[in-house]
């Protein structure tokens, strides 16, 4: 299915809106639910999404979710999934949080060399930007 | 004869077709033996019968070749009348017709107007949905992700995933 068919389909709409509640919902439970459902889903647009909503919410541990996971985020496979969650972070009016995750990405022993590499390039963008 | 007599004379031999037919017949006219549908005129109709020098006079110095070119030119006269009214006509024709064009137009905007769809109401649809998309948005918002929104999220994925298995 092409990208302008799915954004008219209704059970997309209907998740597109699920997600954004989890956007703004203030309880912290929210995401961990986009992080087991919304980031594993098989569905590109589904995994934007979700990962652009973790960004929009702009806390440590919803940043963590699509900087320091292997596959999730900045991180994803897709290239459009990574470069739209990159957009998003590049758009945060408060970038501290991300900052800081992005740090801790990069000094942290427990991670791939692959996921700093992606987080020390977006912090220089961030840098930058 | 007086000189409004003349006039209305030769008013009347100008055009009156059947008189002029007549007169081509016995007149030496060169251009009665072509055929100008009946509205050449002979040469004589500038001539007076009678010299007087109280008349008017219509030829002046006018040459007899002159006076045949004139009579064609005025022969023709009588065709441009006949285009200018087949050009009232139409002109008649055209506005009859843009008449109805504009009375036909009319109708439509009445019965769209009696239909009471207009752009501003719209745009208040348009906005009503954005709100109640908006609405329903703040209201899952409040809901528990785990108990609440997480069960609705793997539904309509479902769903969506089956649709585009379809698709597919």
């Amino acid at each position: 299915m092409e990208k302008t068919m799915i954004k008219n389909n209704k059970n997309f709409n209907k998740v597109s809106d699920i997600i954004e509640s989890l956007t703004i919902n203030t309880n912290p439970d929210s995401v961990a639910v986009l992080e087991e459902i919304g980031t594993n889903s098989s569905i590109d647009e589904v995994r934007e999404l979700t990962s652009k909503a973790l960004v929009r919410r702009n806390e440590y541990n919803s940043l963590s979710v699509v900087i320091a996971n292997r596959g999730k985020g900045i991180n994803d496979m897709s290239t459009v999934v990574a470069m739209s969650t990159i957009n998003e972070l590049l758009s945060l009016d408060n970038k501290e949080e991300a900052m800081r995750v992005l740090e801790n990405t990069i000094s942290s022993e427990g991670f791939d060399e692959e996921v700093k590499e992606n987080a020390r390039s977006v912090k220089a963008l961030m840098a930058l930007s | 004869m007086s000189t409004i007599e003349k006039i209305t004379q030769l008013s009347h031999r100008i055009f009156n077709t059947s008189v002029s037919e007549n007169n081509v017949a016995r007149s030496s006219n060169p251009f009665a033996a072509s055929n100008f549908q009946k509205n050449i005129l002979t040469e004589d109709v500038f001539e007076s019968s009678k010299k007087n020098d109280n008349k008017v006079s219509f030829t002046g110095s006018l040459t007899a070749g002159s006076k045949r070119i004139y009579s064609t030119l005025v022969g023709s006269l009588g065709n441009i009348g006949d285009r200018f009214y087949e050009g009232i006509e139409s002109i008649v024709a055209f506005c009859g017709r843009m008449k109805e064009g504009v009375v036909n137009t009319w109708n439509k905007i009445q019965e769209i107007g009696r239909t009471e769809v207009s752009f501003g109401k719209i745009g208040e649809m348009i906005k009503g949905l954005g709100h109640s998309r908006e609405k329903e948005i703040a209201k899952m918002a409040t809901l528990d992700p785990h108990s609440e929104v997480k069960p609705m999220l793997v539904e309509h994925l479902k769903a969506l995933e089956a649709d585009l298995a379809v698709a597919a």
